[in-house]
C-alpha cells in the first residue's frame, strides 16, 4: 500500500510515504503531503476497500446461488448500480445532499436493489434458486442495462465522459471525502454479512434442510441481498463497473482450503484488498502519466491466474475448486 | 409429537399434484411412503416440513443435494448443530460428540477433509444422512435414501432408521420396505390410496397397476416379484 502511495504521475520517494505516515511529514515540502493526503492515500484505501468488498460479495453471491460462476457483474447488479448512477446524473440529481454524498449514490442503490429483484423473480420462477437460469437472468440483465447505458450516454454525448468512467472503472476520481463515506457503508456491510455468513452455508443444503436449522430461504436471502447491494452500490458509485475481482478471488480463497463462509469473506475482503490495490498500481504505472482503466487490468492479471487455477484443480481433484 | 395433514390439495400450473390429503404420522413409527413416479410423495414430504419444521423436530434428506457446496464433509456435517447456538461459539462438547456419532454410524471417517463437490453421489447421500443424523430430532424425514447406495450401506442407513424415534421414508425398493416399515401410506395420482401395517399383493397391485406375486425364502423373509411373463409383456 505505501508503494502504491509513491507511485503516480508525480512520483513520490517511499521514504517520503514513511516519513508522513511516522508522523514527520513537518519536514516534507508541502506538495508532497498535499499528495499524499488528498489523492494517494484516499486512492489506496478506495482501491483497498472496493477489491475487498467486491471479492467478498462475490463469495456470497457464490454462495447464494450455488454456483461458480456467480459474481456481481455476472449477475448484471453492477450494470444495474452504473445504470442507476448514469441516469441521476443525466437527469442532474448529482447534486451533493450531505458532504460528498450525492445523488449518483442513491441512483446506484435503486439500480443495483431493482436489478436484484429483476434476477431473483426470475430465479424463483423454477423454484429452486441454485439453477442456472439464475445466472441467464443475470447475463441477459447485465446485457439490457449495459445497452440503456449506452443509449443514455449516445443521447447525453456533454456527459459522456462521467458516465464512461462506470464503464471501464477508475479509482482516479477518489476524495477523502467519498473515502470516508465508503468506509462506513463497506465496514457496516461487511460485518453484517459476517454476523449472517453460517445462514449462507446451512442454505446450501437446500430449502428444506434449512427450514429445519431455523433458516427461512426467502427471508435470508433478502437481507443479503439488500446487504450486498447497498455495498456494490457505493463501490459502483465510486469507482465504476471493476469485473472480475468478484469472480476469481473467491476461487483463489478456496483454493488455500477457506471454506466456511464466515472466515471466507473475511479471506476474500483481506485478498481481494490486496489484489486490487496491486492491479491500481499497476494502472498508474504502465503508461504514465496517462492510466489504464482498473477493470481491463484486472482482468488482464485474474483472468490468466484464474485459468491456471482450474487446470491445478482439475488436475487435484477432477475439477471442483 | 404426531405429524398430521389434513385435507391438503396442491395444484401447480393447473396440474394437480396433491388431491385431498389427510393423514397422520405417528411417533415412535417407521412410516414408509410407497407409489409410482411423479405420484407426489417428495411433494407431501416437502409440505410436512413447511408445516412442523419450526418445531426444530425434524431431520431431512432429500433425493439428492445439488449445486455447488464448496464445504468440506466435516463442514456440511457440522451444519446439523446451526440451531444450537448459530455458530456464534465454537462447538460445545455434546455438538462434537453427536457429530463424531453419526460420522462413525454412516462410516464416513475418511471423507472428513474431502470436498463435499468431489463425492461419488452415493457417498453425498450418507453424508447428508450423517448430518441429519447429528441434527438429533425425534423426526428423521428421508427421500429415497438408499438408491445411490451399495448394499451394505443400504444395511447402515436402515439400521440408522430403526434407532430413530419416529421416521418417514419415500422408498422404490418394495422389499426393502418391507423389511423397514411400521406403516405404509400407499400413493398414486396425489392421493392416499390406502394406509396399512403390512404390505400384500393387493395394496401393491392397486398402488402400482401391475401384477405381484410373493413368495417366503426358507429363512423366513417375504420377498414380492413381478411374475416374470408380466415383465416381458411391459417390455414389449
Amino acid at each position: 500500500m505505501a508503494v502504491s502511495c509513491c507511485l503516480g504521475s508525480s512520483n513520490i520517494a517511499l521514504s517520503s510515504i514513511f516519513d508522513f505516515l511516522f508522523g514527520r511529514g513537518e519536514t516534507l515540502p508541502e506538495t508532497t503531503v498535499t499528495i499524499i493526503t488528498k489523492l494517494r492515500i484516499p486512492r489506496v484505501l478506495t482501491a483497498a476497500l472496493i477489491g475487498g468488498a467486491l471479492a467478498s460479495i462475490g463469495a456470497v453471491m457464490q454462495g447464494i446461488f450455488k454456483n461458480p460462476m456467480a459474481d456481481p457483474s455476472v449477475l448484471g447488479i453492477s450494470s444495474g448500480a452504473a445504470l442507476g448512477a448514469a441516469i441521476a446524473i443525466v437527469v442532474g440529481l448529482n447534486g451533493v445532499i450531505i458532504g460528498a454524498f450525492t445523488g449518483a449514490y442513491i441512483g446506484a442503490v435503486i439500480g443495483a436493489v431493482l436489478t436484484w429483484f429483476i434476477i431473483i423473480t426470475i430465479a424463483k420462477s423454477s423454484g429452486e434458486y441454485d439453477t442456472s437460469s439464475t445466472l441467464l437472468a443475470g447475463i441477459a440483465t447485465s446485457s439490457l442495462m449495459s445497452a440503456l447505458i449506452t443509449v443514455i450516454m449516445t443521447l447525453n454525448l456533454q456527459k459522456m465522459e462521467r458516465i464512461y468512467m462506470w464503464m471501464l472503472g477508475t479509482f482516479s476520481a477518489s476524495t477523502v471525502s467519498k473515502t470516508i463515506i465508503l468506509a462506513i457503508v463497506v465496514m457496516l456491510g461487511l460485518i453484517a454479512l459476517i454476523i449472517f455468513a453460517p445462514m449462507i452455508d446451512v442454505l446450501k443444503l437446500g430449502k428444506e434442510t434449512a427450514e429445519t436449522l431455523g433458516v427461512k430461504q426467502g427471508r435470508t436471502l433478502a437481507i443479503l441481498m439488500t446487504i450486498s447491494s447497498i455495498i456494490l452500490a457505493f463501490c459502483v458509485a465510486n469507482a465504476g463497473v471493476i469485473g472480475f475481482v468478484g469472480l476469481i478471488i473467491p476461487h483463489i480463497v478456496s483454493f488455500f482450503k477457506v471454506y466456511k463462509m464466515r472466515s471466507k469473506i473475511i479471506m476474500c475482503f483481506l485478498v481481494g484488498a490486496i489484489f486490487t490495490v496491486i492491479c491500481d498500481t499497476i494502472c498508474k504505472i504502465v503508461i504514465a502519466p496517462g492510466e489504464l482503466p482498473i477493470g481491463a487490468v484486472t482482468s488482464l492479471i485474474g483472468a490468466p491466474y484464474f485459468l491456471f487455477l482450474l487446470l491445478k484443480a482439475r488436475r487435484q481433484n477432477g475439477g471442483a475448486l | 409429537m404426531n405429524l398430521e395433514i389434513s385435507n391438503l390439495s396442491l395444484k401447480i400450473n393447473n396440474k394437480t399434484i396433491l388431491d385431498g390429503i389427510t393423514t397422520t404420522f405417528e411417533e415412535g413409527k417407521i412410516t414408509v411412503v410407497l407409489g409410482p413416479n411423479g405420484c407426489g410423495k417428495t411433494t407431501l414430504i416437502k409440505e410436512i416440513i413447511k408445516k412442523y419444521a419450526d418445531t426444530k423436530e425434524l431431520a431431512y434428506v432429500a433425493q439428492e443435494t445439488t449445486g455447488y457446496l464448496n464445504l468440506m464433509v466435516r463442514d456440511v456435517i457440522e451444519l446439523s448443530r446451526y440451531s444450537n447456538n448459530k455458530f456464534y461459539r465454537g462447538l460445545s462438547a455434546e455438538d462434537k460428540e453427536a457429530i463424531e456419532q453419526a460420522i462413525e454410524m454412516m462410516d464416513i471417517e475418511d471423507k472428513q477433509n474431502q470436498l463435499f463437490d468431489t463425492l461419488s453421489g452415493g457417498e453425498k447421500q450418507r453424508v447428508m444422512m450423517a448430518r441429519a443424523l447429528a441434527q438429533e430430532t425425534d423426526w428423521l424425514i428421508l427421500d429415497e435414501p438408499t438408491s445411490n447406495l451399495d448394499a451394505s450401506h443400504v444395511r447402515k442407513i436402515n439400521d440408522a432408521v430403526r434407532q430413530a424415534k419416529s421416521a418417514i421414508v419415500v422408498m422404490h425398493d418394495i422389499n426393502e420396505a418391507a423389511r423397514l416399515g411400521d406403516k405404509y401410506i400407499l400413493m398414486n395420482n396425489g392421493r392416499i390410496i390406502e394406509e396399512s401395517n403390512t404390505l400384500t399383493e393387493d395394496l401393491l397391485d392397486k398402488t402400482f397397476e401391475m401384477d405381484f406375486s410373493k413368495m417366503v425364502t426358507s429363512d423366513g423373509q417375504t420377498i414380492f416379484y413381478l411374475a416374470k411373463q408380466q415383465e416381458s409383456k411391459r417390455a414389449q
